[in-house]
């Protein structure tokens, strides 16, 4: 399964699902990246960690190690 | 009977506008300060309304009623009436930002289940109306039985229907919630989530349900501006150059725009202590007045302009969205420490002064990145620091280049000093991470919120509320620590004791004198302190070094020698080092006294070259052997980098932090490290014979 961290910057795509039952995921979740939803790889930050992503109409940022816990459908 | 004051709180995600609101709804809060136990801060407001009065709580901003952070479990723990203290709210105003209703609607199907009247805010209401969007402000109030009121803070709309509801909702039926939680959940056959995930996505399909025909969205050329600087300011390399723009400017101010204001609070208090001085006869009690209350005031009032310029430069940049883009360029940088984006602006403006820098680690929303960025803020070299290198570099580092030809070896010392803090810094909150401070995972989830206009009212209360707490709460501390060192320098006194010193001091001048051909360096200095002893200004300089000598702080001097005898160190620096306590900075000053110069003003050509002068005549009591050379003054300048020989510094870490472990956690792991480093350097400058 591909993950958010895997995709190019300026990459739309649809949430699969977050993995893990841990507080970490549960916020992410909490912060709309639920199944289903559509989100945007807005840009890297300039050491490549950690990730802007446009989410529900807002700005999000969340570290690589978040990001590879939210698998990626297709759009 | 006047009825009794009610309690509402003020409940939202952060950066809504929630603190906005709050100055909108009371004014300048009555209380600000931290919940007992927990570095979380308590704000309370008071106003009155149709004749009733009403204690405003400003919860702190939370995305979530689940609690992960300490933040947020205080947040509940009052909603909940189970903070000790606090007493339960009478009504709950959530604070919901109108561009992001969504995301912002997730805490209000939490709230309404609290079991507490509720009465939502929409703020930024005119941010979105000019982003197109669009909300039906009364049937979401319908589909959520609560009253909804659109505010928009400049123009004050909203703000009379908000305190008008609150008291209304107030004795009425709590609202019905969404029922998504417990039994209530729906549930979802074949799943292996968790009952939490599950809820979370329940929350948001009811969202979803709550907003159909209420909100649109029209996405507007406006937008797309924000994209446009949004791309650029958060692009690798334009972004960093715009960030390393800011940076400057921010830590310049700091630097050196405050450093005029900082002459005139020093010169206004020079003037009152010589105003009192003028009052009151020579005696202990002047002293006491003018060397120990005076000068702790004088300390204290200092760091005021510091504080409240760098205030106002983060209030500015939070309220136009900047800060969280300047930690989420700079976090990778500082996650290798083991810290976290958002420590990076309390450590840079540690480099002018760590108290500011640590109390900027309030917009730290993470508890242990902000203690742990605190721990290691004093490592910064600050501003105090610098008149101690460059006195020192300046008369102990040879004039030559360092391996390079155009590095001067002084350039390369005080650069290295500087890179000291840095590094020691980085290893310390590596370790504490690592080791004390270990834990789960923190989420790192933070907002990037729209980019907007800062609203000036808000920045200048930011600056305000900084400065006067650091005057109301440090102050008084900083005053009684600089009185006790005060007493320490000098008592016990005894004048024949004082006279016999000074006749000491002339004799062992004069035998010196003797035993120095003309044609040596020192000859000319041992002439000069000899000739001043004729003098009455010098025989009382003499006399208040003869005085500190056999102070308390003479007899502590003493006393810690096999201590700092391993750095080189002799016991009269070793006073130093103790006397320097209130300020690293004191310890030119101490200097000059315990070497029979009176006040000198080290910051001033004439008293550092004086102070350079007879530092470098200093002798090992009762030897010809120099106290002063190259290894030991890398030593004091090594041990000055990390000690932390600064009551103010530690005084608002206790303050900050909550607790008086913490400052004493700093002293302790400071001056061990100080030690050490002074010792190896030291001895790596005896064993390459410097």
């Amino acid at each position: 399964m591909v993950s958010l961290d895997d995709i190019p910057v300026g990459t739309t795509a649809r949430v699969h699902d977050v993995t893990g039952a841990d507080p970490v995921s549960i916020r992410l979740l909490e912060m709309g990246l639920t199944p289903g939803i559509e989100i945007r790889l807005v840009s890297r930050a300039p050491f490549g960690d950690p990730l802007e992503l446009e989410v529900r109409g807002y700005r999000l940022s969340i570290r690589r190690h978040e990001a590879a816990l939210v698998s990626i459908g297709d759009c | 009977m006047t009825p009794s004051p009610l309690t509402v709180a003020l409940l939202g995600n952060p950066n809504v506008g929630k603190s906005t609101l709050f100055t909108s709804l009371a004014g300048i809060p009555t209380r600000v300060g931290n919940y007992p136990g927990v570095t979380v801060e308590e704000k309370v407001g008071r106003f009155v309304h149709r004749g009733r009065q009403i204690d405003l709580i400003d919860l702190p901003g939370t995305y979530s009623l689940t609690p992960q952070s300490p933040d947020e479990r205080v947040t509940v723990d009052i909603l909940h009436g189970h903070m000790t203290g606090v007493r339960r709210p009478d009504c709950l105003i959530v604070v919901v930002d109108a561009t992001n209703l969504e995301r912002n609607l997730y805490l209000v199907t939490q709230a309404l289940e609290v079991g507490l009247p509720v009465v939502i805010a929409l703020t930024l209401s005119d941010i979105a109306d000019r982003r197109g969007i669009r909300i039906d402000a009364d049937e979401l109030a319908h589909r959520l039985r609560c009253p909804v009121v659109r505010v928009v803070a400049s123009t004050g709309e909203g703000i009379g229907a908000v305190r008008d509801w609150m008291l209304d909702a107030i004795g009425g039926p709590p609202p019905r919630p969404l029922a998504l939680s417990g039994p209530n959940l729906p549930v979802d056959p074949g799943s292996t989530r968790s009952p939490a995930a599950r809820e979370a996505i329940a929350r948001y399909a009811a969202i979803g349900r709550l907003l159909e025909g209420i909100s649109s969205t029209s996405r507007p050329a406006l937008r797309l501006t924000e994209d446009r600087i949004d791309a650029v300011l958060t692009h690798r390399l334009w972004g960093t150059f715009f960030f390393a723009a800011v940076m400057l400017a921010m830590f310049a101010s700091i630097f050196w725009l405050a450093a005029p204001l900082m002459d005139l609070i020093s010169a206004g208090m020079d003037g009152l202590s010589t105003f009192v001085a003028r009052l009151l006869p020579l005696g202990p009690v002047r002293s006491l007045i003018v060397d120990g209350i005076l000068a702790g005031v004088a300390g204290t009032v200092v760091f005021v302009p510091q504080i409240a310029l760098l205030f106002l430069f983060i209030a500015v940049l939070e309220g136009c969205g900047y800060l969280s883009r300047a930690a989420f360029l700079m976090d990778r940088l500082l996650v290798g420490a083991g810290l976290s984006g958002k420590s990076f602006i309390p450590l840079l403006s540690s480099f002018a002064c760590a108290i500011p820098g640590i109390m900027a680690a309030r917009t730290i929303e993470n508890r242990r990145d902000r203690l742990l960025t605190i721990l290691v803020a004093p490592l910064m070299s600050c501003s105090a620091r610098l008149p101690v290198y460059l006195l020192l570099c300046g008369a102990f580092v040879p004039d030559r280049a360092a391996g390079l030809p155009w590095l001067p070896l002084k350039a390369a010392v005080l650069t290295g000093l500087y890179a000291l803090g840095v590094v020691v810094a980085a290893a310390v909150a590596l370790i504490l991470s690592r080791t004390v401070f270990r834990g789960p995972p923190q989420p790192f989830v933070m907002e990037l919120p729209g980019w907007r206009w800062p609203r000036p009212a808000v920045v200048f209360e930011r600056a305000r509320e900084a400065a006067w707490s650091f005057l109301m709460n440090a102050g008084t501390l900083i005053v009684a620590v600089s009185v006790v060192v005060w007493a320490l320098m000098n008592y016990p006194r005894d004048d024949r004791r004082i006279d016999a010193d000074v006749a000491a001091l002339r004799t062992s001048l004069e035998s010196r004198i003797e035993a120095t051909g003309s044609d040596e360096p020192d000859w000319g200095d041992l002439v000069a302190e000899r000739a001043s002893l004729d003098t009455p200004a010098g025989v009382e300089s003499a006399r208040r070094g003869a005085a500190q000598r056999q102070s308390f702080l003479g007899y502590a001097g003493r006393f810690i020698e096999p201590v700092v005898r391993p750095l080189g160190w002799d016991w009269r620096i070793g006073c130093a080092a103790i006397a320097s306590f209130p300020a690293r900075e004191v310890v030119l000053g101490t200097l000059g006294v315990i070497y029979n110069l009176g006040d000198v003003d080290p910051g001033e050509e004439e008293g550092a070259t004086l102070l350079e002068r007879r530092l470098k005549a200093a002798r090992w009591d009762g030897t010809n052997r120099r106290v002063f050379t190259l290894p030991v003054a890398l030593s004091i300048m090594v041990f000055f980098a990390l000690c932390a020989q600064c009551a103010s510094t530690l005084v608002v870490i206790g303050h900050e932090t909550g607790s008086w472990v913490w400052p004493v956690v700093t002293f302790v792991y400071m001056t061990v490290l100080a030690w050490l480093g002074a010792f190896a350097i030291y001895r790596l400058g005896l064993f390459l014979g410097w």
